[in-house]
């Protein structure tokens, strides 16, 4: 579903993303850990085509974002660190508004309120302007845009910094449900436990490029945060 | 997906008050400056209609006397302000609306070139045109100046084209809102107008006020589109929102504040016209010349109202030293208003790049209020002072002159005064208005293909990052 083949993405003289290559399968869960400049949220751009790679490809779906960027936008669901939303808008009015956008039509009130349902947002919470939600809450939501989409892949930069350890775990949880329902998701982090609980496959970024590529359930936390450690020491 | 955005950004707008607070003041000018507007030109018209009838009444209640005398005594026509004088007054405020028809002399008009007196001494007018074209851009900067900059400064733009939404769609949707914001607003004020100038308008001439003001709203619609497209190209261009607004304030100032003065000096710098004591002059020498040569045509001499010239020949004599002059005025004041045309379309013209003086033209000339509609009136009322001249000459050359030396001694009375029918000055129809316009209609035109063109190019280069 998410495939990014030799990706290189060079910013002058910096290489930002050296040769990536990924695969990211239908309900999987793909977590890319590395510390700042790693290349993680180049790789996202280069997937949302808000970059455009210096050399490899990137496909969503088996279309290559570069050649039809609208088309692929329709299978994917971005998810910044920091979700914005409008602030003199409620909850509702903002996945009305931003999920109108996504499907090109709106949806029927009882399904928005379905949807803020699915992502644990309350009635009082939808009707509530968004000024006043958490970070957690204005992520819900973004996830509730993402699942109005039906995306098949969800592409997340960072999504549970600054967020508190029960709104990380109910994230995680919606994360979860989405791939077992068969989306692919690639999501970047430094948070070691969050790659642990939530990814089926880890991989390990440095200096632009992947040096190491796990399965989540062939290794324990302590050894994962030891090789982690060891990468980022050499 | 246009409507989408376009309603979220209604909805939005709504809700931040914006719209509200800077809507609710322009349209509380516009419904003070139509209600003083409507009190003043109610005052006004009456006051014309009644001394015009006085004027007339008065020259028809002349005694029995010598006609030249009656034609010295003249009559004076009283330009009938226009029913959208009430919405652009134009150039009404500065040329007067009377003249004296009166033997031997066109009527002199000011020779100020009125219709740049539109810069910053206008500030001290209140009127529909002013807001509209002062404060209308204003509101739309207001209302716009963060539609991109404050989107891609908080991350949301960058949220929106992950959705697959092109920045092109962006760009229509956000002008709509905008579009409909104004709507919304100046609609009721619109509306309002509409009703006061056709109750305004003199009998019979309700639907062509209401021509003249559809033209009007065009105009303006076309003159705030412009700005609308402005407002989102800076906005998209602009690295913060602070810039923008900063960019487009400065453009507000250069558009309503400094263009027309500049412009005003500029059009005066290119096409000359003359001070007044210039003109007299020219138009002297001018009078001189042209009837030296009839005169010596007709009497054998230059020397007017002398002994030459029998007394049986002086009712001739002042039809022909009347219509002698005709070709003078018309060739002198022709070129002279001409010169003020030309510096008005100068004018106009500008307005591809700063819409206030083509929105400003095309205004005062659907409003009826501009200076070809003065030249329509002045041009009436000359045809009329003729008429005068050369009815009380013919009367004089037919009666007068056969009496020899007993020629001031003749009196005519009210037959021959009744033979002059008032003075009734219709101003021209809304369509001979509009092709007069035509011009900076279409100069609008451009300049919001333009300011088209620049939203375009700003916003197709919006990234997400």
């Amino acid at each position: 579903m998410l495939r990014a083949i030799g990706l290189t993405k060079t910013f002058g003289a910096q290489t930002a993303l050296d040769r990536l290559d990924l695969d990211i399968r239908p309900g999987e869960i793909y977590c890319l850990l590395g510390a700042n400049g790693a290349g993680k949220t180049t790789t996202i751009n280069l997937f949302l085509n808000f970059i455009a790679p210096s050399a490899g490809e990137v496909q969503i779906d088996g279309i290559d974002v570069t050649r039809d960027p609208v088309a692929t936008k329709q299978h994917v669901a971005y998810i910044p660190e920091q979700v914005m939303l409008y602030g003199v808008l409620s909850g509702l009015e903002n996945l009305d508004y931003f999920s109108s956008l996504a499907l090109g039509k709106r949806l029927p009130r009882e399904r928005l309120l379905q949807l803020m349902d699915e992502v644990s947002l309350d009635a009082g919470a939808a009707h509530k302007r968004v000024s006043a939600y958490s970070k957690g809450m204005r992520q819900k939501i973004w996830i509730a845009v993402a699942l109005a989409k039906q995306a098949k892949a969800y592409l997340l930069d960072e999504p549970t910094s600054g967020l508190d350890p029960q709104a990380a775990s109910e994230f995680s949880s919606l994360l979860k449900r989405a791939s077992e329902g068969g989306v692919a998701v690639l999501t970047t982090t430094h948070d070691l436990f969050h790659a642990k609980q939530t990814a089926t496959r880890i991989g390990i970024m440095k200096k632009g490029r992947l040096v190491e590529s796990l399965d989540s359930a062939q290794i324990g936390q302590t050894d994962l945060q030891a090789l982690y450690l060891q990468h980022m020491r050499d | 997906m246009i409507a989408l955005i376009a309603r979220k950004d209604l909805l939005e707008r709504g809700r931040d008050g914006r719209l509200y607070w800077a809507g609710s003041v322009v349209l509380v000018l516009l419904f003070i400056a139509l209600a003083v507007g409507y009190g003043r030109q109610s005052e006004v018209r009456a006051e014309q209609k009644a001394a015009q009838a006085l004027d007339y009444k008065d020259w028809l209640s002349q005694d029995q006397r010598h006609p030249h005398d009656a034609a010295h005594q003249g009559m004076h026509a009283f330009k009938p302000e226009a029913a959208l004088a009430i919405v652009d007054p134009g150039i009404t405020p500065y040329i007067g609306g009377t003249l004296w028809l009166q033997a031997h002399r066109q009527s002199e008009v000011k020779f100020r070139p009125a219709q740049d007196a539109t810069g910053l001494q206008r500030f001290g007018d209140l009127s529909v045109g002013w807001i509209m074209q002062v404060l209308g851009p204003l509101l739309v900067i207001v209302l716009g100046f963060n539609a991109f900059a404050a989107e891609r400064e908080n991350g949301i733009l960058r949220q929106t084209l992950s959705l697959g939404v092109s920045p092109l769609q962006l760009l229509w949707g956000k002008a709509l809102a905008l579009a409909a914001s104004l709507a919304a607003l100046l609609t009721p004020a619109a509306l309002a107008a509409a009703v006061v100038v056709t109750l305004g308008a003199d009998a019979g001439e309700g639907l062509d006020a209401l021509q003249r003001f559809a033209a009007l709203a065009l105009g303006y619609a076309l003159y705030l589109a412009i700005f609308i497209f402005l407002a989102l190209g800076v906005s998209a261009a602009s690295s913060t929102s602070r810039v923008a607004l900063t960019v487009l304030l400065a453009l507000w100032i250069g558009n309503a504040v400094i263009a027309p003065r500049v412009m005003s000096e500029l059009s005066r710098h290119w096409h000359p016209s003359p001070t007044k004591l210039e003109f007299s002059k020219a138009l002297s020498a001018g009078l001189k010349s042209e009837a030296d040569r009839a005169w010596q045509m007709a009497f054998g001499t230059t020397e007017r109202w002398g002994r030459d010239v029998p007394l049986n020949k002086w009712g001739y004599a002042l039809q022909l030293d009347d219509q002698t002059g005709y070709a003078v005025y018309d060739r002198l004041y022709g070129q002279l208003w001409d010169t003020y045309e030309r510096q008005q379309a100068l004018q106009a013209w500008s307005g591809l790049v700063l819409p206030v003086l083509a929105v400003r033209a095309f205004s005062m000339g659907m409003a009826g209020t501009d200076f070809v509609h003065h030249r329509d009136f002045t041009t009436a009322a000359e045809t009329h002072r003729r008429t005068i001249q050369d009815i009380m000459s013919r009367d004089l050359v037919a009666n007068a002159d056969p009496l020899g030396n007993q020629h001031f001694a003749y009196q005519a009375g009210p037959e021959l005064w009744s033979q002059v029918k008032p003075f009734d000055y219709h101003p021209p129809a809304a369509i001979w208005a509009l092709r007069r316009s035509l011009m900076s209609l279409s100069i609008l035109g451009g300049s919001l293909l333009l300011t088209l063109a620049f939203a375009y190019a700003a916003v197709v280069r919006q990234r997400a990052l």
